[in-house]
This record gives structure tokens, sequence and C-alpha cells, in this order.
């Protein structure tokens, strides 16, 4: 026991000694962290001071009333609505693109990989583009939906649309290397027990990327919430009924109206400083339960 | 229950793992499939658990064909050689597992499945760690709960891929000890796969050797090591020493390039000599010495240069007083020779030998 308890000092003391051996001179050292918190001061920490700060310009009382307006509302309701869309169907997708790719072998597996990442490639603007192309006015299938009196491009259908395909990869791209990893020896020990396959996927499965889909509905959480561009040309800027929180903010600024332009701004900064925390919170978790299983498995040979 | 295997055939894109399988595995015996990697023992062990399919052939359970059976329905025991549990769920609800998924109509009472898991707890020894996660076991221990696992749906036929591959030797030792305990206990028909002959000729009932794909000989353990029925076989149980001679009048020449058929000599079936005593020998020098443990081994380079391996208990060592670089002679005291085509022989389809 003795030396099981020694052995992850031993490790700790190996790696220390391996980082002196490539460590450079203090002076380098402190000159890489000053230029890392001066990048960092001037275009992340100053901007989103600044945010608060004219947030808050004209007193709390001002930066309250910005929320009581209906315009407003309805903008944080419409970007809630279309995240609480976005996100539970881009976390099915995620799964079983995730789980056709991870754990089957197929024709034409690659082409589908580059496919999920398409979002990430194509500009947001073109994204939009392309809906405003096929169900617009003058798009594709545009005659026929205003002959059935549907609307989706200029209403909420199109920005939802449009919040779907920019946020489509997150989850699936980060279930993908968890799936590919952990292989299908558990799938096939849970089939050979007499698990049917909706009880192997949601008993074995699912438990076993837990950590990783909560980590993908958080940043694709992140991004359908912030999502600008894309919905910027879908929407139309109709003002209580297709703007988001982002596109608001925008118009708010164009009007002159800073404070509650900023006031806005800073609840989206909140939304994302939460989301950051809740990541780290998750990030933190998951590590700290490989870390777990790791010690034990040292301290315990077989 | 029985198993046999019929004509199976098995291609991974233009690799065939399995030529024409033929096996026949009696009931409530324990039967190993041996060979290198690359044989197609595991492919068939999955190929019987319905995890892979055949292209071509059949398999019966009992008489039954079940060949388009899915490994659900087969009631498989299967024991993966990473053992595969379940990481997010503790030793208890592992090896409960099987019994929970149970459709509603057959699963037992929650009273029920608790009193069986701690039988099964109590028979692999953990009845301590049930609450324990996976990855806070031992290679050894996690072995265990993946057959108790196994066995908790209480399957027809056990089935086990390399099943101490990954553990130490003296752990692995135990476990093979305790394994070949309780299936005298259990009595179910089990097939495990090994490539160590050793672990294979003492735990099996059965011994199947394969290789390229094709079952080379099945017979019980005495069999394939005394009485093995090609080279292959015989190379790969046990070491051997290989030479290329003939025999003329009684008496073996043991280097004949030309005209010479492969002639094989376990270690322990060659005598060092300090005179020639008149049979058929060969002369060697001495060149290493490993007299730790209960065998002494001994390499000896012949006179065309070649390298044979020697074994001689400690007391003929003893009282040879071998040193290296000493010159001796070699007398085999028992010699295989295959024909040539005898090695070739076993690309055709061999029925199994009957136990």
């Amino acid at each position: 026991m003795s030396t099981a308890t020694l052995s992850p000092l031993d490790l700790a003391a190996g790696t220390g000694a391996a980082c002196r051996a490539t460590s450079e001179p203090a002076a380098v050292r402190w000159a890489l962290i000053a230029i890392a918190v001066l990048f960092l001061g001037i275009f992340l920490f100053l901007p989103l001071g600044v945010v608060f700060y004219t947030a808050l310009g004209d007193g709390v009382r001002a930066y309250l009333r910005t929320f009581g307006d209906p315009d407003t509302q309805s903008a944080i309701r419409l970007t809630l609505l279309a995240a609480g869309i976005a996100v539970p169907l881009n976390a099915v997708f995620g799964i079983a693109a995730a789980w056709a790719i991870g754990k089957f072998d197929f024709t034409g597996k690659t082409v589908l990989i580059t496919l999920i990442d398409l979002p990430f490639s194509v500009s947001p603007v073109v994204s939009g583009l392309i809906y405003v192309l096929l169900f617009g006015l003058q798009g594709l299938l545009g005659p026929w939906l205003i002959a059935h009196d549907i609307r989706i491009i200029f209403a909420v259908p199109g920005i939802v649309l449009a919040t779907i395909f920019v946020t489509f990869p997150f989850v699936a791209r980060e279930l993908l290397p968890t799936m590919e990893a952990q292989g299908n020896d558990e799938e096939e020990a849970a089939l050979t027990l007499g698990a049917s396959g909706w009880q192997t996927f949601f008993r074995v499965t699912l438990p076993n990327v837990k950590w990783a889909l909560i980590y993908g509905v958080i940043l694709c959480n992140a991004r359908a919430m912030g999502e600008f561009g894309a919905v910027s040309v879908v929407s139309g800027h109709i003002r209580g009924l297709t703007d988001t929180m982002p596109l608001h903010i925008e118009v708010l600024y164009n009007d002159y109206q800073f404070v509650p332009a900023f006031a806005v701004a800073s609840l989206l900064a909140l939304l994302a400083l939460a989301t950051l925390v809740v990541k780290s919170a998750v990030e933190w978790k998951s590590r700290e339960q490989a870390r777990r299983a790791e010690t034990t498995n040292r301290e315990m040979p077989a | 229950m029985s198993i046999r295997v019929r004509g199976v055939t098995k291609d991974f894109g233009r690799f065939r793992a399995l030529n024409h399988v033929d096996l026949e595995i009696p009931a409530g015996k324990l039967v190993a499939l041996l060979g290198p990697s690359g044989s197609g023992k595991t492919t068939l062990l999955r190929i019987i658990a319905g995890l892979e399919f055949a292209d071509s052939g059949a398999v019966e359970f009992g008489g039954k064909n079940i060949t388009d059976r899915t490994a659900r329905e087969r009631q498989v025991g299967f024991v993966f050689q990473h053992y595969a549990l379940f990481r997010h769920m503790t030793v208890f609800e592992n090896i409960a597992f099987g019994l929970r998924v149970r459709p509603r109509g057959v699963r037992p009472p929650r009273e029920q499945i608790r009193e069986k898991v701690n039988d099964l707890l109590r028979l692999i020894q953990l009845q301590n760690q049930a609450g324990r996660y996976p990855s806070q076991l031992s290679g050894g221990q996690r072995q265990r709960v993946a057959l108790a696992r196994a066995l908790a749906v209480e399957p027809r036929v056990l089935l086990l891929d390399e099943p101490f591959g990954a553990l130490d030797a003296k752990v692995r030792q135990e476990l093979r000890q305790w394994l070949r305990r309780l299936h005298d206990e259990v009595h179910i028909t089990s097939v495990f796969v090994t490539h160590d002959q050793e672990e294979a000729l003492e735990l099996a009932d059965l011994v199947a050797v394969m290789n390229e794909g094709r079952i080379e000989q099945a017979g019980s353990p005495d069999d394939v090591y005394n009485r093995p029925a090609s080279s292959f076989v015989y190379n790969f149980l046990g070491n051997v020493n290989l030479f290329h001679g003939r025999i003329d009048d009684g008496k073996t020449y043991f280097h004949d390039e030309a005209s010479g058929k492969p002639i094989f000599v376990r270690p322990h079936l060659l005598e060092i000599t300090r005179q020639a005593n008149g049979g058929s020998h060969f002369r060697g020098v001495i060149k290493h010495i490993n007299a730790a443990g209960p065998l002494v081994k001994v390499e000896a380079v012949t006179e065309w240069a070649a390298t044979v391996r020697v074994e001689l208990s400690q007391e003929q060592f003893q009282a040879l007083h071998l040193a290296r670089d000493e010159a001796v002679f070699l007398t085999p005291k028992e010699v295989t020779i295959f024909e040539p085509e005898e090695a070739r022989s076993g690309s055709e389809v061999r029925p199994p030998d009957e136990p």
C-alpha cells in the first residue's frame, strides 16, 4: 500500500522535472504572460467592462426599465424559443449522427462527417441566404408557400430554421470522439445479456457519453442564443415580431438608444458567462471522474 | 447444450477469416479454441455467439439450427477480452443488468434479482465490492465480475474471448484454476479462445487447434499434444526443434537439406551424452545454459550451425557437469516426421475428431 500511495507522487515529481528541463528563463516567461494578459485585457475584459458600464450609465432604474419594453421582451422570448427548439433537435440529431458514425461502418461515412462540419465552414450569412433562396418570395418553394399561406422567411419559422442550421454540428462534434473511443464492446455485452436496442441505447450508450452530450448542448445553446448573421438575413427585422436579442441590440444601437442596447447586450453577455461557468463545471466534473478512475486503477494493480 | 458448427465460412473483405469450419462441442464440456492471432478463433467464437454472422454454413445449439438468430435470442453468456463491463454501473448493477432488462413478463421480482446477484457475488468472492465501479477493481476482479454478469442470465452456453489475456501471470494461474473448478460445479457448455497452449492444455476437456481459418485438429489435450495431426499442431503445442533430414534403415540423418523432410524433436526428448552411443546422433557445442527452474534449458549449436534446444532434469544436469563451449553428442529419444504433403493436408476440411 505504501508504494501505491507513493506512485502518484513519484509521477508528479517526474512531470515536474520534465517541466523544468523545458522551461524558459524568468524574463521570457513574464514577457509571455504579460502579452497574454494585455491581449485578453484589451480584446476581452475591456469590451465586456464597457458593455456593463454603458448599460448601467443612467443608473440601475434605467437599466431595468429596458426590460419592461415589450419589444425587448419579445426579442428575449424569440431568442429563448429559437434556442429552445434548435438545441433539443440538434441534440437528437447529434446523438443519432455520432452513433451512426462512431459505432458503424458504412460507405459515405467521411462524406457525412464533412457535411456535418458544413455550418462551421460556411459563412452564417450564406446559411441564412440558403433559406431565403429556398423559402423566400422568389425562392424555389416560395410560390407554393404563398399559395398555402405559410410564412417562413421574415417570420419565426425562418429564424428557427437558420438557428438549427448554424448550430447543428456542435453536439455531433462533441459526441463523435467519445463514441468512437468507447467502441462497441459494452453494447455487444448488453446485447448478449438480452437487452433490446433501445434498452442498450438508454442504459449503456447514453450514460457513457453523458458529459460529452451536456458539453455539446451547452456550446450549441450558447451559439443558438448568440447567432446574428444567418438569423439577420431571414428575419426582416420586424420589431416585436422577428427580432432576436442580437438583432434587437443592433436595432437599438442604430437608433442611438445606447443604454437599452447595452442593457440587452449585458443580458446576452451574462447568459454567455453563465454558459461558460456551467461548461467549466462540466469539464471539471468529467475530468475529476476520469482522474478518480485512473488513480483507483493505479492503486489497485491487477 | 451441445454446439455444432457446420461448414462455416467468413470473409472480412478479401481476408478469409474462417474457411469451411466444422466443429462439434458436446454438452457440458469446457473447450478451448487454440491458435495464433489471425487464425480465426475469435471470429468463430463471435459467430457462435451471434455477434458476427457467417457468410455460409450453420450453427446449431442442441441440434437446433440457430444460424439466423440474433445474439439476444441465442441466450449465450459472453465474456469479452477486455471485460466490457458497464463503466457507469456498480458491480451489483453490472451483474443485475441481464435480469433487469428482461421484458416485464419474465423479469424476476426485485427481491429475487437481489438474491441472485448476491449469490453470484459470493461465487466470485466479491461480496464486499458490490457498490464499487469497474474502474475501482483490479483486472482479476473485473474478469470475475464479467463472468458473473454472463452467468446471471443462466445462459445456455458460456463463451469466453481470451479470458485471461490481459492479466499478469500469477492472477492468470489462479483464475484458470478457479474457472476450472467453477465449470466442474456449474457444468455449462463453455468455449474459450486462447493463444496460450499451456492454458488450453491445462484447462480444457477438448482442444481445437486453429490455423489460417481452419481447424487443424480437435481432440483431447492428450490427443493433440501426443498425437498431433499436422506439423502445425506439433509446432504450436510446445517447444520443438525442427530438422530437415531422412530416415534410412532405422537410422536418422538430421541434416539433409536437399531431400530432407521436416523432422520434429521436442527439447525434452533430446539426450545429451559425452560419448557417441552408436544410434542416431549428431554433434553439438553447448552455447547457453539456463539452470533456473525445474528444468534446465540448454542451447547447443549443431555441426551445421543450427541452434537446438534441449531440456533436461536438474539431476541429469548435475550428473553431466555440462559447461559452456563443451562439445557433446545429442541423441533424440523420439522423432516425429510429417510428410511434406501432410503439412498441407490441413487445408482440406477435416472432420472433427469425436471425443
